[in-house]
């Protein structure tokens, strides 16, 4: 059973995350007072990136690996985490170490590309994402820390259900507020995406790929911000699990949806940072995730 | 605060709902005025050729192809829409209609051909032919034109009695090569 | 099987690249007009992208003057295949009134082969998103070549009176 949840867990973020992106998409429109694109629009966006034609402008192996990379670390991501509250075959064995890893290697790997490209935007666009990843997967490892803290072990599970596991104690309470602030920065949605995908630098790091690689590398993204609204539901809202697998299943998308819809509000109503304001957002933002960790510590 | 400003901006944002029109779908006429592409009345037009002498792109040509036919071309590639040939035509024969839905493939599509019998006279039964050539005549480009149609540009060659040589010198016009790589 | 499906989402998410190559702005104006909620031409899944890597459709403004000619040629050629090329108004159909000027190439089919034109001095959004519904087959094309014949036919001199009073019209309006 456990090993049919890893095809289970990979299957449902293959075939999720575009709709949830679709559904960010429209409630941007809808915010902007226009119709929009229809929901399922990035799934049509997907494959017609699939079937373009595919133009390498870098003859290196940095940029002909970049993609598949960044796809490939995400994909294991997806096919560790526990979803519906409970572990699957793979996940049993890694430790929250592990995850921090795997995220890191998906942007080392969008850094690489972006590097390889010997495009001048594509350079800006990597340096202001490395500054983003540098200051921001601190709060994202801090969390799993609490909850490591609290379950005194590293395992994946511990980590990830340790945090609420003691109920509403004040070190969930301000991690929660640490970890809300800084989901705009994790998804890169506004007040936070300067580092990728705008027009200010002209498609940031992706400037160069085209066809079949810009789609994994949108996938990629995708999945990286459902990842990241998933585990802030199997963090922080434990009330969630009903004690059936399909159950649990079910009630941690919706919880994800909700997750987005904010998402959405928020990016949409908030303006672009510049890399040096938003710098300052994080340092306070590590902080607070600092503090947090410190009163679990504590035993609070 | 910062918050519950947000908040009040979402709720804010969210009243108009949806101002989209569903235009390809559902009509949406031109304003009254609007300069669209204009149309010939072939019944009005006299070929006096005023609208050929003051478009600003060049872009209608005339061409005498004989003494009795003289042919219009006007080439939309080109036209901007000032509606300076319809304002100086003296038989309000041009009318800026207000079609605008002109996206097409081929160039060839926006283009408007007339032929224009010009009259003769009931007694000689020829065609306007100057005898004696005065100057106030040459400032316009008065008289037989021979503008070319196919490669679509206004030669500024006008003489006052017809000339067959100056249509044949100017039948294969060709644009000469200016710029480009 | 891919290629089946890469095929038949392609119309339903184009990707735009804006290409101004010396116009007067006109044009761009209305470009960013139809991209506003009121005209909102991403219900039909059209996004404006930065890099013409990413890019399905090139749109084209402005009469191609000489510096701008060998970029707009470099730009077509980074975009990956299939890809199509709108020229936006009067610039880009022939050269707009500065078709025989020192600096301009003459109209977007000197550099780039142009598949829909949308005429126009500024084209209206509507007549815009008019061309794009036309390239995506959601509506007909109206334009089309008109042309009038006022020929008389050769008369006597016994009925030049009646010829004068009436005049022989045939007109006919060519509808491909």
């Amino acid at each position: 059973m456990s090993i049919v949840a890893i095809f289970i867990n990979i299957i449902l973020f293959l075939l999720l995350a575009p709709l949830f992106d679709g559904v960010m998409r429209k409630i941007t429109a809808r915010v902007q007072s226009r119709q929009g694109p229809p929901v399922v629009q990035p799934y049509y966006d997907l494959f017609k990136l699939l079937g373009k034609e595919r133009i390498v402008s870098a003859r290196n192996w940095a940029f002909r690996l970049a993609p598949p990379t960044a796809f490939a670390s995400i994909l294991t991501v997806a096919a560790l985490v526990p979803f519906g509250s409970r572990l699957n075959a793979l996940g049993g064995r890694v430790d929250a170490i592990t995850l921090v890893y795997l995220l890191t290697l998906g942007g080392v790997a969008v850094l690489l590309g972006a590097l390889a490209s010997r495009n001048t935007f594509a350079a800006i666009g990597a340096s202001r994402e490395t500054v983003t990843m540098v200051m921001v997967e601190p709060v994202l490892a801090m969390t799993l820390i609490l909850g490591a803290v609290r379950a005194k072990s590293f395992g994946l599970g511990s980590a990830v259900f340790g945090a609420a596991g003691a109920g509403t104690s004040p070190s969930t309470l301000v991690m929660m507020a640490a970890y809300l602030l800084a989901l705009q920065a994790f998804v890169a949605k506004q007040p936070f995406d300067i580092s990728e995908a705008e027009i200010e630098i002209l498609e940031g790091p992706f400037i160069e790929y085209s066809g079949p690689d810009y789609a994994l590398f949108r996938y990629a993204m995708m999945m990286k911000q459902m990842f990241y609204a998933w585990l802030f539901v199997a963090v922080f809202a434990p009330f969630l699990r009903t004690g059936f697998y399909a159950g649990d299943i079910l009630a941690q998308l919706a919880g994800t949806l909700v997750v987005f819809v904010v998402i959405a509000l928020v990016g949409s109503t908030n303006p672009r940072l510049r890399i040096d304001q938003a710098v300052k957002i994080y340092a306070v933002l590590i902080l607070i995730a600092l503090g947090a960790v410190g009163l679990a510590v504590a035993g609070m | 605060m910062w918050l519950t400003s947000k908040i009040k901006q979402v709720l804010m944002v969210m009243k108009p709902g949806v101002v989209t029109l569903r235009y390809p779908f559902a009509p949406r006429p031109a304003p009254e005025n609007f300069r669209g592409r204009p149309q010939w009345d072939h019944a009005k037009c006299v070929g006096c050729g005023g609208c050929a002498n003051h478009c600003p792109a060049r872009t209608i040509m005339v061409r005498d192809l004989c003494q009795e036919i003289r042919v219009l071309l006007y080439d939309g590639a080109r036209c901007t829409y000032c509606g300076r040939c319809a304002d100086v035509c003296p038989e309000k024969a041009i009318a800026m209609t207000g079609r605008f839905e002109q996206a097409t493939g081929d160039r060839n599509d926006v283009t408007e051909r007339l032929e224009l019998f010009m009259l003769t006279c009931q007694r000689c039964g020829r065609c306007y032919d100057m005898e004696t050539p005065n100057a106030v005549d040459k400032l316009g480009l008065t008289g037989y034109r021979y503008d070319s149609l196919e490669a679509r540009t206004v030669l500024r060659r006008a003489t006052d009695r017809f000339e067959p040589k100056e249509l044949d010198a100017t039948e294969r016009y060709e644009r000469p090569e200016t710029t480009g790589d | 099987m891919l290629a089946k499906i890469a095929k038949k989402c392609f119309p339903r998410s184009l990707w735009v690249y804006h290409c101004n190559s010396g116009a007067c702005n006109g044009c761009d104006i209305e470009i960013l007009n139809i991209l506003t909620p009121y005209y909102d031409v991403e219900r039909f899944g059209i996004k404006l992208v930065g890099s013409p890597r990413h890019a399905d459709v090139m749109l084209l403004s402005g009469a191609v003057t000489r510096p701008t000619l060998p970029l707009v040629k470099k730009a077509y050629a980074a975009m990956p295949g299939p890809k199509l090329v709108f020229g936006i108004g009067s610039c880009a159909l022939g050269g707009g009134c500065w078709f025989d000027t020192y600096n301009v190439t003459g109209g977007g089919a000197t550099a780039v082969p142009v598949d829909y034109y949308v005429p126009g001095c500024p084209p209206r959004p509507e007549a815009i998103i008019y061309g794009v519904a036309l390239a995506l087959g959601l509506v007909d094309k109206k334009a089309a070549p008109v042309e009038l014949k006022q020929v008389e036919f050769p008369i006597d001199i016994y009925e030049r009176n009646k010829a004068w009073e009436e005049r022989n019209v045939i007109y006919k309006v060519l509808n491909p």
